[in-house]
């Protein structure tokens, strides 16, 4: 009797029940939507930001990510990453060595005079990458814009020999250097000596990421293994997971299997503070947007309640005087609330959905591109998860069962004689 | 049985300050109404008629006074046990008939016994008898808004009289009716009162009422009249 009595007084006033309906399923629509584009977004950005440039999982020197060091290395990363290969869920992983070094160049030098000036010199990071194992990982070579990748059979790497380096597309422009260009790197080995040595632009690269291209610099990890004397050694591995949403189990797990080893692994939310937190601060956003969103909708239950409520005084005067519980008549008016709030999802539900599908596979272009921490993207799409659905269903049941309430309450107190004295 | 009290008001006062200044809606009655009776309270609108009733129903609380109701004090009980007891002992009869619009004549007279937890079957059974005894059986799907005021206030009368309670109150039942179907309705809540025993109540100023009365008691300015003391026809 109490369902049969909620729904007949859902569709007493059809037109303001359609109106409540539409601004609740509204409410949902609205949320699902943010949710699943503010998702969309993140993993966009997330997945680039970490298959193209960091990896998930990182191996350091324990205390290298607090203080980088030349001397900070994993030693024999190749047992390492032998060790890697054996977790299924470690889909590749690259070897990387980090430091320091001024590059200069002789602007003449490709014309073939003769000057002993560096008339273009700039501080630069060097990072040495096998240019395998990095093509594996990060698809290095989409990220050449001019040139070619460095050479992964190229052995010579003796001091006395010309190298390869790619350069920041930023760093070029810094040097006024371009493909074909020598260039002299002038730096300090881990052993002290000075290092040194010629190397020709092979390539400029193109991150996405304007301020790492104005600072980086890439040459073969054997190079700067040799060069830096750091033979057998790297700074750091990158690990691809297969699976991004098991990235910190698989954290984990690698963690307990280097113990001992004075390695550290971290995932990207780690390494990549600044951009994590950055991420959940645009999540509060998201918050504060979908707070926004119920609020309008709880008003207008709001108001569609406390109407529905002033309207059946006399009637709830008349239920009362015949013995009917104050809880009941509670449960019956939230129980009005909450079907309008189950049908306003389910027609929420579909509505988001082709929605959702629409957004996740056209996207939409943005115009200008979004630079996000120095990376750009273009084109966004949403993504469908349980998320779209589960937090805004719970927000409009929560909404209308928390905005009924006083109502609710005030109908359930109503004093019988004085209702039936209304009109 | 004849003596048993019903009702056992002593010495209520109801006082409205609603607005600020008080209104002296009933002004000291002692009243005694005993299991069987088929009475009218008369008097003039404003005399306090449903004031009286609220109060003695536990609808309103008294000023001053008390009321026993088949033997429990009303000022004793919780919200609860008043809503219990008046769903286990009072039938109500309204001038505006107050049907529920959303349900059915069957589900409205029904609706009580849901409240009682009365089995389906039986409450089945009860609102099938009950709709013949007022002449509605055939209406029973209906909705309230596709029936005549006459017929309304016979489901009214129904709903009031399957719970089998002990009192039925019945305030102005025939004010929105035509005298014909006034008529018809007293006749037949007359009879159900001699069929069952049960006891009814009424305020009215209707003289269709007064006639089918067996007692009569006037209320005059929040009193019983004193210069006519109440009445006992057959």
């Amino acid at each position: 009797m109490l369902l049969k009595l909620a729904w007949r007084n859902i569709f007493r006033q059809k037109r303001r029940t359609f109106l409540t309906l539409m601004t609740m399923a509204g409410g949902f629509v609205l949320s699902s939507l943010s949710i699943g584009w503010m998702n969309g977004s993140y993993s966009s950005i997330i997945l680039f930001f970490t298959n193209n440039r960091t990896g998930q999982i990182q191996v350091h020197h324990e205390g290298y990510l607090a203080d980088p060091s030349i001397y900070s290395t994993i030693d024999n990363y190749e047992q390492v990453g032998l060790l890697l290969d054996s977790f299924p869920d470690v889909r590749t992983w690259a070897p990387r060595i980090y430091t320091g070094a001024l590059l200069a160049i002789k602007p003449d030098a490709a014309a073939g005079q003769a000057s002993n000036a560096f008339s273009n010199s700039a501080a630069a990071s060097v990072i040495g990458i096998d240019p395998t194992r990095e093509q594996e990982a990060t698809g290095f070579s989409d990220q050449i814009t001019e040139g070619e990748m460095l050479t992964a059979s190229y052995a010579d790497t003796s001091l006395s020999s010309t190298g390869q380096i790619l350069l920041g597309k930023e760093l070029a422009i810094t040097l006024d250097a371009s493909v074909g260009d020598s260039l002299i790197l002038l730096s300090q080995a881990a052993n002290g000596a000075v290092a040194d040595k010629r190397y020709v632009v092979v390539g400029i690269v193109s991150t996405g990421n304007t301020q790492i291209d104005r600072r980086t610099s890439y040459i073969t990890l054997l190079d700067a293994q040799n060069l830096f004397a750091l033979e057998g050694e790297a700074h750091e591995i990158a690990i691809l997971s297969r699976n991004f949403n098991e990235v910190d189990n698989l954290n984990t797990a690698i963690s307990e299997r280097l113990i001992g080893r004075n390695l550290e692994t971290n995932s990207w939310k780690v390494f990549a503070k600044e951009f994590y937190n950055g991420m959940k601060a645009d999540e509060s956003s998201l918050e504060v947007m979908i707070f926004i969103i119920v609020l309008v909708a709880a008003m207008g239950v709001l108001n569609t309640v406390l109407m529905m409520v002033l309207e059946r005084r006399r009637e709830f005067g008349v239920m009362k005087a015949m013995g009917t519980r104050p809880g009941f008549i509670v449960r019956m008016i939230m129980l009005e609330a909450n079907i309008m709030g189950f049908i306003s999802i389910l027609l929420g539900s579909i509505i988001s959905t082709a929605g959702l599908l629409f957004l996740s596979k056209h996207g939409i272009v943005l115009d200008p591109p979004l630079d996000y921490g120095g990376t750009v993207f273009r084109e966004m799409v949403a993504s469908i998860s349980p998320d779209c659905y589960w937090i805004p269903a719970v927000c409009v049941i929560l909404t209308a069962s928390i905005v009924s309430w006083i109502p609710a309450l005030k109908a359930a107190h109503t004093k019988p004689a004085k209702a039936l004295r209304t009109v | 049985m004849a003596n048993e009290k019903v009702i056992d008001a002593k010495g209520i006062i109801k006082i409205y300050d609603d607005s600020g200044v008080p209104v002296h809606a009933v002004r000291g009655i002692d009243y005694t109404l005993t299991k069987g009776e088929f009475t009218a309270i008369i008097g003039p609108s404003g005399s306090g008629k449903t004031t009286f009733l609220n109060v003695i129903t536990g609808l309103d609380s008294p000023t001053e006074g008390e009321v026993w109701l088949s033997g429990r004090l009303l000022s004793e009980m919780s919200g609860n046990e008043l809503s219990d007891f008046r769903r286990d002992h009072i039938g109500f009869i309204f001038q505006a008939y107050n049907l529920f619009p959303v349900l059915t004549v069957e589900e409205n007279v029904e609706y009580i016994m849901l409240l009682q937890g009365v089995p389906k079957e039986e409450r089945h059974s009860r609102v099938i008898s009950m709709l013949e005894k007022v002449g509605l059986a055939d209406y029973a799907s209906r909705l309230p808004s596709r029936l005549s005021g006459g017929q309304q206030q016979r489901v009214a009368v129904a709903r009031a009289m399957v719970s089998k309670p002990s009192l039925v109150i019945a305030d102005e039942p025939t004010a929105n009716l035509d005298s014909k179907t006034s008529g018809a309705l007293l006749d037949m809540m007359r009879q159900l009162n001699e069929d069952t025993g049960m006891t009814f109540l009424f305020s009215t100023h209707d003289e269709i009422v007064m006639k089918r009365a067996k007692k009569l008691v006037v209320l005059t300015d929040g009193k019983l009249d004193e210069n006519n003391p109440p009445e006992e026809y057959e």
